[in-house]
């Protein structure tokens, strides 16, 4: 009987803790940026399209024109998100899929778009992207340990 | 005359929430909220509360009175948000993955303030009231000093510019009213988080399955008497360990709902006020320190939440001043707090002064014989 | 029966018995307070500042503690309801001032107004802790919770006028602190003051509490006094001997709500402000807590305990903040006096040779 108890309570921390596992993974939330910017590479320069237009989910959440930069956040590693690339002005615009890996470890993911565009090696035309202190002098955050919490919302 | 004895009965039994449908019948037209706002206001703070204060019901039941130590698990709770804000866990994954991390806090948790509420027994609830307020002390040790040096903490954006401690608020953006949205329903501009109701209903039926088992009647025996319960070779200490542990788990489950409908964690003030509130709101759906249902949770908290979105309005169109309304719903929720306990503490000695008398008259009729 | 007689009197027993007497937390926190005051200067901080501090602090609380007294007395438990007899202290300190008095004469009118709100609080209180008899502690929390946020709607409502205590702007409303500076800030400490280089002892306030403590100590050896103790170690007997159980059980809460009011007077008088609003809601906790410390249990509790206690506790909490701050740069002093205070309640509530009250 004891046994038995035992056995049913090791599996559910065993089930418990591979929900979390799963969890751990597949909500991993990534920020990815894509820069619209030109890049060297081996030599060669990947002049960055005239306008391109990021759909992600049927929602378009950029629009670049060379130099600038836009971002979507995506839970769990696979990205996939729909280019619209104008060339030069007046082109019609060509319609790209794109679906990426997300590396685990990276908050903040940056992708070249020319270089991804050039079908360039993959670790090449991504990197991360590390968030700057605003202002690294910033004073000391007073703690607040209110024990009123008089407006308290619940 | 004896059905105005059954009215008379009834208003008697029922006296708080009564009072709690005039104070809102009142309120409501004074604030001038329109009826849609009012609804929309009151299905999101179901959504938000009502796991929390379902999570009172079975220490109720077990006879430990209200479990003021249900802030034990808000703390855990949000232990496990903060944690997963920092590992980057968004949206859905990341609520489930806080309610399954914040579990082994409740647990160890719950079994601490079970076993002092075990050597405090017949004052349970001032016992568990000062626990909270002690394990607070031991939460912002942990939280102010731990969290950055011994527990890993990688983000600037929770951790404060001295290296060690969280800050004030931890943004939950990343899992903001994710429960809540999926599934979501609007009918008329009033938007009704079906999820989360689901949830809520899962719960329901787990309190009423839970009456039924082995344990849930254990339970109710031990509430009742202990010691005809322990004569009758129930492990009394335990099952009541059990049931503040059981309690303190849904209590953080249900932070973990209430927090993401929130958006943000205030990581010193976030818990303190949560056992209070609940209580209240329970007591107002017309539960007592010894009974308590689910149908009170209910009603306790369409009427709480009625009188706290509408008194600081109507408060400040009266009086003119905003803050009369909102030291009027404080005052309001411990005054009902203060009178339930009252009624309980009179009930219970009337019982115990009747049971003497019996006795007593049993007595004297054994010596006339 | 010898034999037993010989147990008790060898030293290890009798160390025991003294050790289960003075109970371990407090022996702990005793000993923390040694080991803080010698480390002060090791630290770089000044002895004699914080000896000061220590003592200053001591006096602005010793009354709200002595307060708790008579109620543990006659078996109410410990007075969570503290706060009551602190509003009925306030209403005094701002009505006094409302009525244009100054100086001195503030403190005595403040006292002599607060009385009779003291007076009639604690008979109603006292009256509904007779119908609860067995639930005292936790009504008592609610019960001063309720009066607390009662009195905040009524601090913006009563009519005070006095340009001092109203928010500037509106004209109306109390302000959340009131400065004494011209009222009765520190008459008391200023009276008969000791100064010796950076040491000062507030004598004044020192002897309004010894003055208290000895009529405390005096009336719990009159016959009233001795029946109010009698009620709260065993009440059947009490009531069984021709005592009227209630009666006496209401007069210690009123005694309890009127210390609480002279306490709360006393404790502006050094802190220099009025605290209004949400100030009183958690000040039965600290008094609790140090008269726990010093001794005391839910059912017993002697003047020595009040003095003890206060000392130790605001020791701790004077000494704490300088001390870490001081030696390793982090101020935990807030966290360690939560679970300190906390802690010795809990323990207070937990032991089992009480009976269950």
């Amino acid at each position: 009987m004891k046994a038995k108890r035992w056995i049913y309570r090791i599996a559910a921390i065993l089930i418990l803790v591979g929900i979390g596992a799963v969890m751990f993974v597949i909500g991993r939330g990534h920020t990815v940026y894509f820069d619209n910017k030109k890049m060297d590479y081996n030599g060669t320069t990947l002049e960055p399209p005239r306008k391109v237009e990021v759909y992600v989910d049927g929602e378009r959440v950029a629009k670049l024109s060379p130099k600038d930069r836009g971002m979507a956040t995506n839970i769990g590693q696979h990205f996939e998100m729909t280019l619209e690339i104008t060339k030069n002005k007046g082109d019609e615009p060509v319609t790209q899929e794109v679906s990426l890996e997300l590396p685990f470890n990276m908050d903040g993911i940056i992708v070249n778009l020319p270089g991804l565009l050039a079908d360039i090696p993959y670790e090449d035309y991504i990197s991360e992207f590390v968030q700057t202190d605003p202002e690294p002098t910033e004073e000391d955050e007073e703690v607040v340990t209110d024990e009123f919490a008089m407006d308290a919302e619940f | 005359m004896k059905k105005e004895n059954k009215v008379l009965k009834f208003l008697g039994n029922n006296s708080v929430p009564i009072m709690f449908v005039i104070i809102c019948a009142f309120c409501i037209p004074v604030s001038g909220f329109s009826i849609p706002y009012l609804l929309n206001e009151i299905f999101t703070r179901m959504g938000r509360n009502v796991f929390l204060i379902m999570a009172l019901l079975i220490p109720i039941m077990a006879g430990m009175g209200l479990n003021f130590g249900m802030t034990l698990g808000a703390m855990a709770a949000e232990i496990a948000l903060i944690l997963v804000a920092d590992w980057q866990i968004w949206g859905i994954p990341g609520l489930i993955l806080a309610m399954i991390v914040s579990i082994p806090f409740s647990i160890a948790l719950g079994t601490l303030c079970g076993k002092i509420l075990n050597r405090a027994k017949g004052r349970e609830m001032i016992t568990s009231y000062i626990i909270s307020f002690f394990i607070n002390g031991v939460y912002q040790l942990v939280v102010l000093y731990m969290m950055g040096p011994i527990i890993p903490i990688k983000h600037t954006s929770i951790k404060l510019p001295r290296g060690y401690g969280i800050r004030n608020t931890v943004s939950l953006l990343s899992m903001r009213q994710a429960l809540d949205n999926l599934l979501a329903v609007r009918i008329g501009g009033v938007k009704i988080p079906v999820l989360t109701f689901l949830i809520i209903a899962l719960l329901c039926l787990f309190i009423v399955w839970f009456r039924k088992t082995k344990l849930g009647q254990d339970m109710r025996a031990v509430g009742q008497d202990m010691e005809v319960a322990r004569a009758a070779g129930i492990d009394v200490d335990r099952t009541r360990i059990l049931s503040i542990v059981i309690s303190t788990v849904l209590a953080g489950f249900g932070m973990v709902i209430y927090l993401q409908n929130m958006g943000n964690i205030a990581t010193y003030s976030s818990h303190s006020q949560i056992g209070m509130f609940a209580i209240a709101a329970l007591l107002v759906g017309g539960a007592s320190v010894d009974r308590a249902s689910i149908g009170n949770v209910f009603l306790g908290v369409i009427l709480f939440h009625t009188m706290f979105i509408v008194a600081p309005e109507a408060g400040a169109k009266i009086t003119g001043d905003s803050m009369i309304g909102e030291y009027f719903r404080v005052f309001v929720s411990y005054a009902v707090i203060t009178v339930a306990l009252v009624m309980y503490e009179t009930k219970k000695r009337k019982a115990k002064s009747a049971v003497g008398q019996q006795l007593e008259a049993e007595q004297r009729e054994e010596e006339s014989k | 029966m010898s034999k037993e007689i010989d147990k008790n009197n060898t030293f290890g027993a009798r160390l025991k018995s003294g050790l289960d007497s003075f109970g371990l937390p407090r022996l702990i926190i005793a000993c923390f307070l040694l080991l803080l005051f010698a480390a002060a200067p090791f630290v770089g901080c000044d002895l004699a500042t914080q000896i000061t501090n220590t003592v200053n602090r001591f006096s602005w609380n010793a009354v709200l503690v002595l307060a708790m007294v008579p109620m543990i007395h006659s078996g109410c438990g410990l007075n969570f309801g503290l706060p009551l007899g602190i509003i009925s202290g306030l209403l005094g300190a701002t009505l006094s001032i409302e009525f244009g008095f100054t100086g001195g004469m503030s403190f005595v009118m403040a006292i002599v107004i607060a009385t009779p709100f003291a007076l009639i609080l604690g008979a109603g209180y006292g009256w509904l802790l007779n119908k609860i008899k067995g639930g005292e502690m936790m009504i008592a929390t609610y019960v001063g919770f309720s009066a607390v946020s009662f009195m905040c709607m009524m601090w913006l409502l009563l009519p005070y006028k006095h340009p001092t205590m109203v928010w500037g702007l509106s004209g109306k409303g109390l302000r959340t602190t009131i400065s004494l500076e011209g009222y009765y800030d520190k008459v008391l400490a200023n009276f008969l003051q000791i100064n010796i280089g950076k040491l000062s002892i507030p004598t004044g306030t020192l002897l309004f509490f010894a003055l208290l403590a000895f009529a405390m100590w005096a009336f719990l050896h009159t016959k009233v006094g001795t029946a109010m103790t009698a009620v709260g170690s065993n009440p059947t007997f009490a009531k069984a001997a021709g005592i009227n159980v209630d009666k006496i059980r209401l007069l210690s809460v009123v005694m309890s709500t009127w210390l609480a009011a002279i306490g709360i007077l006393v404790y502006e008088q050094g802190f220099g402000f009025i605290q209004l609003y949400m100030a009183p809601f958690y000040m039965a906790l600290p008094a609790v807590s140090a008269i726990l410390i010093g001794g005391a249990s839910v059912n017993k509790a002697s003047i020595a305990n009040v003095i003890i206690g206060t000392f130790l506790f605001q020791g701790i909490v004077t000494m704490t903040p300088t001390v870490m701050n001081n030696a390793i740069h982090m101020d935990m002093s807030e966290v360690i006096r939560i679970i300190v205070s906390n802690g010795m309640i809990l323990y207070a509530l937990t032991r089992k040779t009480e009976g269950a009250k």
